[in-house]
């Protein structure tokens, strides 16, 4: 019988104080904590053998106010207990002023995640050395992926706007 | 070479070669690309149609865009339009280009994209099958017989406009304009 979630959990609660851990099933568990407690945990994770971040995505809570960040953690080893584990570590961070401290001193893949987060949702990475745009080319009020950005909108404002050459020789 | 058509040729040679030997350019910008490796090897061998594919704008005459184009791809479309010799010819390919398709409603592709290039033809689907590229290829050959295909006329024409719309969506371009001189005449 595997029990890797279990004994993470138990091990994650005995460091931890004031942390929310779900084992949702042996090889997925779920990691709450708050957002100063998120570089602690995750080196924790990775000295626990835990070496690779998978990916950071984020979750627009609009009625909470709030932005969900989830790093997706797992593991480069040879036991396949361990190997196949996913660790989500969640935390949750204001809409209004979204900020962060970067986790690449912990692990060093966070970059590109980061700068992609900062471009699409606004949030400010304290620590990370160039947060400049990533994919985007042109300047969003909102940031485009956030909920209350109204793409319809956008698209009747800047795309629709521009006529066709055609109608703007006859116009002429 | 095909008897029948020796008076077309011996008419007008420079129309034949021009419609038997289309090297083109495929700008990869969505998932459109998928189909063009089976039309160009074996299975719908393009080369029966004069249909060659090259490395650089320096070499194309005809431009296919297969697939969505987002805002920074519409700025290497324009700089690769305006590197080709001319005579040139574009072809939309895909429901992307032609009114935004899918992402008619995304932040960050552009929707009409004959707005900002003149575009000589469409391939309608998502995706369109290889056999859709030949169809529109044969009809290009008729275009280019009547005369119909002359998107970089117009381009030439209309340089202007077409300016102010990429930079309408661009910002401001950072290459000088291609026909100034034009401009200024015009002025």
């Amino acid at each position: 019988m595997n029990h890797t979630g279990t004994l993470l959990k138990e091990n994650i609660l005995s460091s931890f104080d004031d942390i929310h851990v779900d084992v949702v099933d042996e090889q997925r568990v779920s990691v709450k904590c708050k957002k100063n407690l998120v570089i602690a945990v995750l080196s924790y994770l990775k000295r626990s053998g835990y070496n690779h971040l998978v990916l950071i995505s984020c979750v627009d809570w609009i009625k909470d106010n709030e932005l969900e960040l989830v790093y997706i953690i797992s593991a480069y080893t040879e036991e396949s207990e361990k190997g196949k584990m996913n660790i989500l570590v969640k935390t949750r961070i204001t809409r209004d002023k979204p900020e962060l401290h970067t986790v690449i001193d912990v692990f060093e893949n966070a970059e590109p995640y980061e700068r992609e987060l900062h471009e699409l949702y606004g949030i400010h990475f304290k620590g990370h050395p160039r947060l400049t745009p990533l994919f985007l080319e042109r300047e969003y009020e909102i940031p485009p992926f956030r909920k209350d950005f109204d793409t319809r909108k956008y698209v009747q404002e800047v795309f629709d706007q521009i006529p066709f050459v055609e109608d703007k020789k006859g116009g002429k | 070479m095909d008897r029948n058509k020796l008076g077309k040729w011996l008419q007008s040679p420079g129309k034949m070669a021009q419609k038997y030997s289309l090297h083109v350019l495929y700008f990869c910008t969505g998932c459109g690309i998928i189909e063009i490796p089976p039309s160009i090897t074996t299975r719908w061998d393009a080369e029966r149609f004069g249909v060659i594919p090259v490395a650089t704008p320096r070499q194309a005459n005809l431009f296919l865009i297969t697939g969505y184009v987002s805002v920074k791809t519409l700025r290497f479309i324009i700089r690769s339009y305006e590197q080709m010799p001319e005579p040139k010819f574009t072809v939309g390919f895909g429901s992307c280009p032609i009114n935004g398709g899918m992402y008619w409603d995304s932040y960050n592709t552009i929707k009409h994209l004959d707005k900002y290039i003149p575009v000589d033809g469409w391939i309608a689907g998502c995706m369109p099958r290889p056999e859709a590229v030949f169809v529109a290829v044969t009809h290009l050959w008729t275009l280019i017989d009547k005369g119909m295909a002359d998107g970089y006329k117009k381009y030439r024409e209309d340089y202007q406009y077409y300016r102010e719309n990429q930079e309408k969506i661009l910002g401001k371009l950072e290459w000088p304009p291609l026909f100034s001189n034009i401009e200024n005449e015009r002025k």
